[in-house]
């Protein structure tokens, strides 16, 4: 058996997955989840983004028929899964899922718990297919161990095999890495990486941490509070968010007010050019990295230094200007500023990304 | 995370498995009230004050005199290291494997007019006087406080085993005494544990039939067995019932309410406990002294005389074959209701652990009604039942098998679902994501894992049953004698050699079931 196609061949003309529409959750209101679509085309990597209980971990449960959809309609290489009248139950479905916890089962031995879903293959197919699964995660010396008596990579690798051994179309993963010491995570998300790339598996992956999504995903798509709110390649994310929320989740971002005038924008501390969309006199928010943010220490200064986090390669400062707006700015760790020196501020970009200014509310 | 009810068939047969479980008390509700009423109020004026009285008087002293002996014999063992420690530790859980009719009709010969303590009391007094007679309130305080004490033990022992030490010792730092400390603050921070313990004592003390049935002393289940089999009078013995169900209940809630509230108590963080510290050879010996006699009291003697009595039985040729049918049939009885049982609380059980909706937990909780139908009220409803709906199955063994059933499936259930809350869902949910249907999930993932506990579930219904005796007595089908019935029986005519041996029988079968008691996590709260 070709370890290249470990999977079931999937129609490339055909979307893998598509959630359209979908709500999970009675009360519109309150739904974990309200009117999501996603795309995800073969062989990709998508990554769900998105702080605790922002819906994230209840689309993937959807998906692999653990939660029921109360609207829209959720398809695999067209086939409908689930809608408000369909539910297919998890058994059916050929999704594979990579549990948070990776429950393995603590009654059985690592090749059994690979081969539980191949109770139908013929004894021979099994047998082969268990030990190239062993094989891929690189198991293979451990295949008589009980659960107990592995490592949480180990563990982790087991999880995988078990999941992507009955041939599923695709691999659902909440949360991989949540459980493991930092040290380890890096080392599975390679692992991961590379099993997944290799056996081109189609995939969404569950995670609150930006670096783990940017690190695997062809796509990521940010939620929040059970809506989508941005889908996208990673760089596109990075680089022009598409609101306030995501510049702030996926790094640290500066929001700064500022008004429209005459095609410039002015904000506290300095005009750039007006390369949007907004009408004059409209009010924004501009987004700057703190990476594009230097000062230098002046007596007559519009900012003060209020905090100094040194961070080895680079030193993250906290500025409050005169408004008592505070900007963060990232300086050489040398040399060193002190608190409560003032300084001037000012942008080394003229690249600037605006959402609007939220109404102020009338409390 | 919330999840919407469906009447799946599964859930419909939860439903109609607690409908089973809770009809017969439903009855016996309507029955007390249907009828001539005039019978309520005869019965208010003439037999209620002294049952109340006595029950209560009895619940009250078998409380404080267990109290003693559970927490002075939980804090030396937990606080000191002596010669024989290892033994007591274990050796005080053994009474429970003594049934109460059993222990009593042991004393009804020890404390019986010229018997052995007697005897013993004039010889060394040099006197005449009397003791207290088995047949009154001192001998069912005596004899129930002996059977249930562990209880307070178990408990007491494991909340001082658990006791966070810095308390104590904040204590002594402001000046308290080690005497003033333990009254002022190790026993009220004990509180939970000990009201835990009252609750247990007080409901087993309620409920017991046995052990007053052969003492003669007039209490509700006694009362209600006396209006069912001496007078025939179904209806009063309902309404007895219904009251001692009603109060039983209100120990029930009183207990959860007790129980929330304790949570306050428990510590958080890292806890310094007690070790055993080493004590004079002199503290030794009083302190095995003290020990060898409650335990030869509750469980030395009583065994002793057994095994004598069950050797002079043998001898004489007393034990016949028909002692080898009554094992039959208790065996029989008990493993039908022990498996009946299991197959009825799975589904109740994994229901109520897996998808918590209220539907499901209502059906758990009805399962739990045999808490509180002690065994004359399970048997008086049953009977009521079939005698006026299905009387062609009255008599059979069937009609036995589910008062069992109904009485024992609690303390089964118990153990059926913590077992079921050991397994995370998350395991039945990666089955099924592996193409796995429920039932091969079920029979694959989930038995294997539980099937440990299932077995004890299993044992400890198996052995409640085969010590049953109220029910029996009332239930069984003609000449279907038990193991606890002929005791009863022989013990009730003072036929104390031909008594013996099925007791000591009981009394070994239920020694395993005793040890898995006290491996439970007593922990109250």
């Amino acid at each position: 058996m070709s370890l290249q196609s470990p999977l079931t061949d999937p129609d490339p003309q055909t979307p893998m997955l598509e959630l359209d529409h979908i709500t999970c959750g009675y009360q519109p209101d309150v739904a974990a989840v309200r009117n999501l679509s996603l795309c995800l085309q073969p062989g990709s990597i998508l990554c769900l983004l998105g702080p605790s209980g922002c819906g994230k971990t209840t689309t993937l449960r959807a998906i692999a028929g653990f939660e029921k959809v109360s609207a829209g309609e959720i398809r695999l290489q067209g086939q409908i899964l689930a809608s408000a009248s369909v539910h297919l139950p998890p058994e059916q479905r050929r999704v594979g899922m990579v549990f948070q916890e990776y429950p393995l089962f603590p009654h059985m031995a690592v090749a059994d718990n690979v081969a539980f879903g191949l109770y139908h293959w013929k004894p021979a197919d099994r047998q082969s297919r268990v030990q190239a699964l062993l094989e891929l995660v690189g198991l293979k010396s451990l295949e008589h161990r009980f659960p107990h008596e592995l490592s949480g990579g180990q563990q982790q690798r087991v999880a995988i095999a078990r999941a992507l051994a009955p041939k599923p179309l695709m691999l659902l993963l909440d949360e991989p890495f949540s459980n493991l010491d930092p040290e380890m995570t890096v080392k599975m998300r390679k692992e991961l990486y590379r099993v997944l790339r290799q056996t081109q598996t189609t995939a969404i992956l569950v995670t609150h941490d930006h670096e783990e999504a940017f690190a695997m995903a062809d796509h990521v798509a940010v939620m929040q509070d059970g809506v989508l709110v941005q889908c996208d390649t990673p760089e596109a994310i990075y680089q022009q968010p598409s609101c306030s929320f995501v510049a702030e989740f996926i790094g640290q971002a500066n929001t700064i007010p500022g008004v429209i005038h005459n095609g410039h924008i002015e904000t506290e501390i300095g005009t750039f050019p007006n390369e949007s969309t907004f009408q004059s006199n409209s009010r924004v928010l501009v987004m700057i990295r703190p990476n594009d943010i230097q000062f230098t220490p002046s007596e007559s200064g519009s900012g003060r230094i209020e905090s100094r986090q040194f961070q080895g390669s680079q030193t993250l400062y906290a500025i409050r200007l005169q408004s008592g707006q505070l900007i963060h700015c990232c300086m050489l760790p040398i040399p060193v500023y002190n608190i409560e020196i003032s300084v001037n501020v000012h942008v080394t970009t003229s690249h600037t990304i605006l959402f609007p200014q939220p109404a102020l509310s009338e409390e | 995370m919330a999840r919407q009810a469906r009447l799946t068939p599964l859930s419909l047969m939860g439903v109609a498995i607690a409908a089973l479980l809770t009809f017969p008390l439903a009855y016996v509700t309507y029955s007390a009230f249907t009828g001539d009423l005039s019978q309520a109020s005869n019965l208010w004026n003439t037999r209620l004050p002294e049952l109340l009285t006595n029950t209560i008087s009895l619940a009250l002293g078998v409380s404080l005199a267990t109290l003693t002996l559970g927490i002075s014999t939980a804090w030396i063992i937990t606080r000191y290291q002596f010669w024989g420690r290892a033994f007591w530790d274990w050796g005080f859980v053994l009474p429970l494997a003594i049934p109460s009719f059993v222990l009593a009709y042991v004393y009804t010969y020890l404390l019986d007019r010229a018997g052995p303590v007697e005897h013993i009391w004039q010889w060394l007094t040099n006197s005449d006087v009397h003791i207290p007679s088995p047949y009154s309130f001192t001998g069912a305080l005596v004899v129930m406080t002996l059977n249930t004490f562990p209880y307070v033990y178990l408990l007491a022992r494991a909340a001082f085993q658990n006791f966070n030490l810095s308390f104590e010792e904040a204590a002594q730092a402001t000046g308290a005494t080690r005497w003033e400390t333990f009254w002022r603050v190790s026993l009220p921070l004990i509180r939970p544990a000990l009201v835990a313990s009252m609750f247990l004592v007080v409901l087993y003390v309620v409920s017991d039939f046995g052990a007053v049935s052969l003492l003669r002393f007039q209490t509700f289940t006694y009362a209600i067995y006396q209006q069912i089999t001496g007078r025939f009078d179904y209806q009063s013995a309902a309404l007895l019932s219904l009251l001692l169900v009603s109060f039983a209940l209100v120990f029930l809630f009183a207990e959860r309410w007790f129980r929330k509230q304790s949570r306050f108590y428990q510590t958080s963080g890292r806890v310094r406990t007690a070790t055993p510290k080493p004590c004079s050879i002199i503290r030794g010996l009083t302190i095995n002294l003290f020990f060898m006699m409650i335990f030869m009291a509750a469980f030395g003697l009583p065994v002793f005389l057994l095994i004598q009595w069950t050797i002079a039985a043998w001898a004489n040729g007393e034990v016949g074959t028909s002692f080898g049918t009554y094992i039959g049939n208790s065996v029989f009885l008990s493993a039908a209701a022990a498996t009946a049982a299991l197959a009825l609380g799975t589904p109740l059980a994994y229901l109520a652990s897996r998808i918590p909706s209220k539907l499901h937990v209502a059906c758990l909780q009805g399962a739990y009604i045999g808490y509180v139908l002690p065994g004359p009220v399970a048997a008086l409803a049953l009977l009521m039942l079939f005698t006026d709906m299905i009387p062609i199955l009255y008599g059979t063994v069937f009609v036995l098998i589910l008062a069992y059933l109904i009485h024992y499936l609690p303390a089964g259930l118990q153990a059926m679902e913590s077992a079921l809350q050991q397994v995370h869902p998350n395991l039945e949910e990666a089955a099924r994501n592996l193409g796995a249907k429920g039932i091969r999930t079920f029979m694959q993932v989930t038995f294997p894992l539980v099937r440990k506990g299932f077995f004890a579930a299993w044992l400890l219904m198996f052995l409640l049953c085969m010590k049953e005796l109220p029910a029996t007595l009332l239930l069984r089908p003609i000449g279907f004698d038990t193991l606890a019935v002929r005791i009863w029986l022989e013990a009730s005519e003072e036929l104390y050699q031909l008594a013996a041996p099925p007791a000591l029988l009981i009394v070994i079968l239920t020694i395993p079931a005793v040890f898995l008691l006290s491996k439970k996590n007593w922990q109250a709260g």
